[in-house]
Order: C-alpha cells, then sequence, then structure tokens
C-alpha cells in the first residue's frame, strides 16, 4: 500500500463528516493549479463552452423556448448534484453527492451539458466556494468535458446494444462518473511532473483514492440512480423523453 | 439538503453595507487581478496578505465568523491533502519519519515547504472568491458580465439556472421529507429508489415549468433573442478613485509576490 493513500485516507474521511456530512471531491480548489496549467485547462475548456454557447443560440432563434428549458433543466441538474447520496461502505455514515453531468449529457446532448456544468461550477466556485475561479478551466475539463462526454457516449453504445432504458441510464450516470474522477486523477497527477515524479504513479494513488473512498461506490450508485429517473420519466411522461430525443417515436416499446 | 440555502453566500450580498455598495465592475477587476498575483505568488506573504484583509473587510460588514468558516474548511481540508502528497512525495532532506501499522512515513522537508505554499495560495484564494461572493449579488454580477462583453446565451442561463436553483431545491426538499416521513428511506435499496423517483420528478416538474415560463415569456414578446435588460450606470468619482488606487497598488503586489521568501 502506497504511504502517499496510508495518510490521504484519514483526510477525505475528515472531509466526509466535516460540512453536513456531503463530500464534493470531485473540485479541485482555488489556488492549487499553478499559472502554467491553469492557462491550458482553460484553453482546452473554451472551446466546448465555445461551441455548446453556439448549440444553444442556434437551436434558441429557431425554438424560442430552448433557453428556459436549458436553464430549467440545467438548474435542474444541479439540484440533482446535490441529492445526498448515504455510502454504503461506511454503513451510511457519511453521504456523497453525484456529478449529474452524465444525466445532464444524456437530457441536453454532450456540448450543451459542458456549457451546463461550466455555468454550474462557476455559480458553485462563486456562492458555496466549491471549486475555484482560476481552477475553473480545469473543473470544466474532468466534470463537464469528461463527465458529459463519456456519459453521452456510454449511453449511446447502450442504445445501439438495445440495452434496456435502465441499464443505458446506468452505464451514462456510472462512466461520466468515473472519467470525472480520473479527470480530477489527472490534473493533479500532472503537477508532479514539473518535479520529476512519476506521472502515472501519482494519477494512479489519487484515482485509487478516490475510488476507495466513497466516490468509487458513488459511481455505481450514481449509475442506478440516473437509471431509476429515466425510467421513471420513461413510465410517467414518456414525451418528455420524446421531445428531449432520448427516444424515438417510431421504435418499438423500450424495455425498462 | 435546507442546508444549502444557508450556505449560498449571496444571502449576505442582498444586505445594504459599503462593500456591496461598491460598483461590481470595480469589485470584479480587483477580485482578478488579485486573484493572479495570487496564482504567481513565490512567497507566502501575499496570500496570507489577502486572507488577513479579507477577513477584516468581511468582519467590518459584520458576516458571521461561521459563515466564513463554513465556506472555507473545505478548501482547507483540500490544502491539507495537497500538504500531506506533497510532504510525501517530493524532495529528500526528512524532515519527520514514523511508522504506522508497519509502514514507515517519510514526511521531506522540501515537499511540505512547496505544500505550505500552496496551501497559502488555497486560503488566498479562496478568500478573495468570498469576499466578492459575500459582496456581490448574481444580477449585478450579470450586469457585469454584460458589460465586459461575455455572450449573451451565457450570461442568460446563468441567471435562469440561478433564479430556479432555490425554486426546485424547495420543492425537492418537500418532496425528500415527505419520502422520509413514509419510509422511503427506510433501507439503502428504498432510498436509491426513493433518490430515483426524486429525480424523475425533478426532471418532469422542470420540464413543465420550462414550458410555463415560456408561455408566459411568449406573451411578453419573447421570440429568442435576448432577454438581459439591466444595464450599469456609467462610472462616477468614486469608481475612477477605486481603479487608479487599484492600478497603483497593483505593481506594489507584483513585486512583494516575486520576492523569494517565506
Amino acid at each position: 500500500m502506497p504511504k502517499a493513500i496510508l495518510l490521504v485516507i484519514p483526510v477525505f474521511f475528515m472531509s466526509f463528516f466535516a460540512v453536513e456530512n456531503v463530500a464534493y471531491a470531485m473540485h479541485i480548489t482555488e489556488g492549487i493549479l499553478p499559472p502554467t496549467w491553469v492557462f491550458i485547462w482553460f484553453a482546452v475548456s473554451l472551446p466546448f463552452v465555445g461551441i455548446g454557447t453556439y448549440h444553444v443560440k442556434q437551436k434558441k432563434r429557431k425554438i424560442p423556448g430552448y433557453l428556459p428549458l436549458v436553464g430549467m433543466l440545467g438548474a435542474a441538474v444541479f439540484v440533482f448534484s446535490c441529492f445526498p447520496i448515504p455510502v454504503i461502505a461506511l454503513n451510511g455514515m457519511a453521504t456523497s453527492h453525484p456529478c449529474g453531468t452524465g444525466m445532464s449529457a444524456v437530457l441536453l446532448g454532450p456540448f450543451v451539458s459542458v456549457l451546463v456544468a461550466a455555468i454550474a461550477l462557476l455559480i458553485q466556485a462563486l456562492f458555496l466556494a466549491h471549486g475555484g475561479l482560476t481552477t475553473l478551466g480545469g473543473n470544466i475539463f474532468s466534470m463537464g468535458i469528461l463527465g458529459s462526454f463519456s456519459g453521452y457516449f456510454a449511453f449511446k453504445v447502450a442504445q445501439r446494444c438495445r440495452l434496456p432504458l435502465f441499464w443505458s441510464g446506468f452505464l451514462a450516470g456510472m462512466v461520466s462518473d468515473l472519467f470525472t474522477y480520473l479527470g480530477t486523477s489527472i490534473e493533479l497527477g500532472l503537477l508532479v511532473i514539473e518535479k520529476g515524479g512519476s506521472f502515472f504513479k501519482a494519477t494512479a494513488e489519487i484515482f485509487g483514492v478516490f475510488m476507495m473512498t466513497s466516490q468509487g461506490i458513488l459511481c455505481v450508485v450514481e449509475g442506478i440512480v440516473v437509471g431509476f429517473v429515466l425510467v421513471f420519466v420513461y413510465k410517467r411522461r414518456p414525451n418528455i423523453l420524446l421531445n428531449l430525443g432520448i427516444i424515438k417515436n417510431d421504435t418499438k416499446p423500450l424495455q425498462q | 439538503m435546507e442546508f444549502l440555502h444557508h450556505t449560498f453566500s449571496d444571502v449576505y450580498a442582498r444586505q445594504n453595507n459599503w462593500l456591496t455598495r461598491v460598483d461590481v465592475r470595480v469589485k470584479l477587476f480587483y477580485a482578478i487581478s488579485l486573484l493572479s498575483i495570487n496564482l504567481w505568488a513565490k512567497n507566502m506573504f501575499i496570500p496570507l496578505l489577502f486572507l488577513s484583509a479579507s477577513f477584516i473587510l468581511l468582519f467590518s460588514i459584520k458576516i458571521p465568523p461561521m459563515a466564513i468558516l463554513r465556506s472555507m474548511l473545505l478548501p482547507v481540508l483540500f490544502a491539507m491533502l495537497i500538504l500531506l502528497v506533497k510532504g510525501l512525495h517530493e524532495g529528500e532532506k526528512v524532515w519527520l519519519s514514523f511508522p504506522i501499522l508497519g509502514y514507515k512515513v517519510v514526511l521531506k522537508e522540501e515537499g511540505l515547504h512547496s505544500g505550505l505554499h500552496i496551501g497559502s495560495k488555497v486560503l488566498g484564494g479562496i478568500s478573495l472568491v468570498i469576499t466578492f461572493s459575500f459582496t456581490t449579488t448574481i444580477s449585478r454580477l450579470c450586469a457585469a458580465l454584460k458589460w465586459f462583453h461575455v455572450p449573451n446565451t451565457i450570461i442568460e442561463l446563468l441567471a435562469f439556472m440561478y433564479r430556479y436553483i432555490f425554486l426546485l431545491l424547495d420543492e425537492v426538499s418537500t418532496m425528500w421529507t415527505a419520502q422520509k416521513s413514509r419510509l422511503g428511506h427506510a433501507s439503502w435499496k428504498k432510498t436509491i429508489q426513493s433518490l430515483g423517483t426524486l429525480g424523475g420528478l425533478l426532471v418532469m416538474r422542470a420540464f413543465d415549468r420550462a414550458e410555463r415560463t415560456y408561455e408566459a415569456m411568449h406573451v411578453r414578446g419573447y421570440e429568442g433573442g435576448g432577454i438581459l435588460t439591466v444595464n450599469l450606470s456609467p462610472w462616477r468619482k468614486g469608481e475612477y478613485a477605486s481603479f487608479i488606487g487599484m492600478v497603483l497598488i497593483l505593481p506594489m503586489l507584483v513585486y512583494t509576490g516575486n520576492i523569494h521568501a517565506w
């Protein structure tokens, strides 16, 4: 067991029991990233945010009701990401919260989901002090870009394989969560390169710590919750999924 | 879930005090410039200076210490994690070594030094951000972003999302309490199923509300164009004085931040 893990675990446990029992582990805090990486992550993230903005701008011209829809679903995903999920590994003693990007990517598409994630991260950085302004680019990369695209593609692949709606949603939620944590681990792992450390070792250690504490289970739980959400909406109001383009009208009834 | 209402720092931004009255563009200029200096600082003096100055400013407008500490707790924990990782991985000079469960833990001086430097930057940076957010409402921020030519679509979405987060939070809190009181959270499995139902209802309500909001906007003449109407007034003497003051202080702070010292 690497030494880092031995000391890092207690810190994570401390974080669970602090702040009203909620762990917000996937945001990189203000001041952590050095200037070079701040610029690199902003440069990587801005084109995606730009394309997302362009998508919304074009679509709202054609469908005027699109802007309120994205705003409202964005707010819903933000609230969804605040759900306190009990972590079974800790016997429900602590709670963690889902990323929500997998669900937003399924509902809104990956580029618009990146834009929604960027705005959600800005709100969290400013008004909840989770994440930061200089680390916004890095957080958009891990949570917005990696989370949205991985979740969206997982959902599409599952649909292509004709998996039931629940399992498609499960894969979207779980894979997006996994990639978000992988992204954060990569960003933190890259910091050791300048000092001659091993990037792969550091990334693997940080990712391992994420997975060994509550976040590994959270990925699975978020997948289950997203699956339930989609099935629930499909049972009650299939027209919502139809309007959002998640299901097609001409398909035979979906397996749930 | 109710705790989020109290955690959102703009509750304090709606108060009337000398810092909330400062023009939002000046505050934004200050916040971004000082965050940049904090980012490039080569010593711990500048971040700690920002931390103390922010505390003094926040205490001067009577922000409860607990609200400040609550905002800073998570970043501090993250800084501690970085301090540990750096202390274990960087450098060669042993500062402290001790055994834990048969493993020899070695903390190195250079790594701890670097970890403390980053930790101070975290504290300095986050204190600047919370000083800004404790004194600025979202509507003022949107107006300032418009003045800085941030695309309207982004600002409109920001305003929309922020406006409806609290509304949806209230609805979800009510449903959450109802689920809890009706044994919806009796077991772990039931809790997860209840969360799925809650999420599904959230999506359905958001969709319905979006339709109603669009209808309301449509009858007021909205056809997909811009919806931002708030414009900031031109700068007065006070704003120019604050801006010039910042321009004069900046070189001094940049110079101090570049000194290689603890």
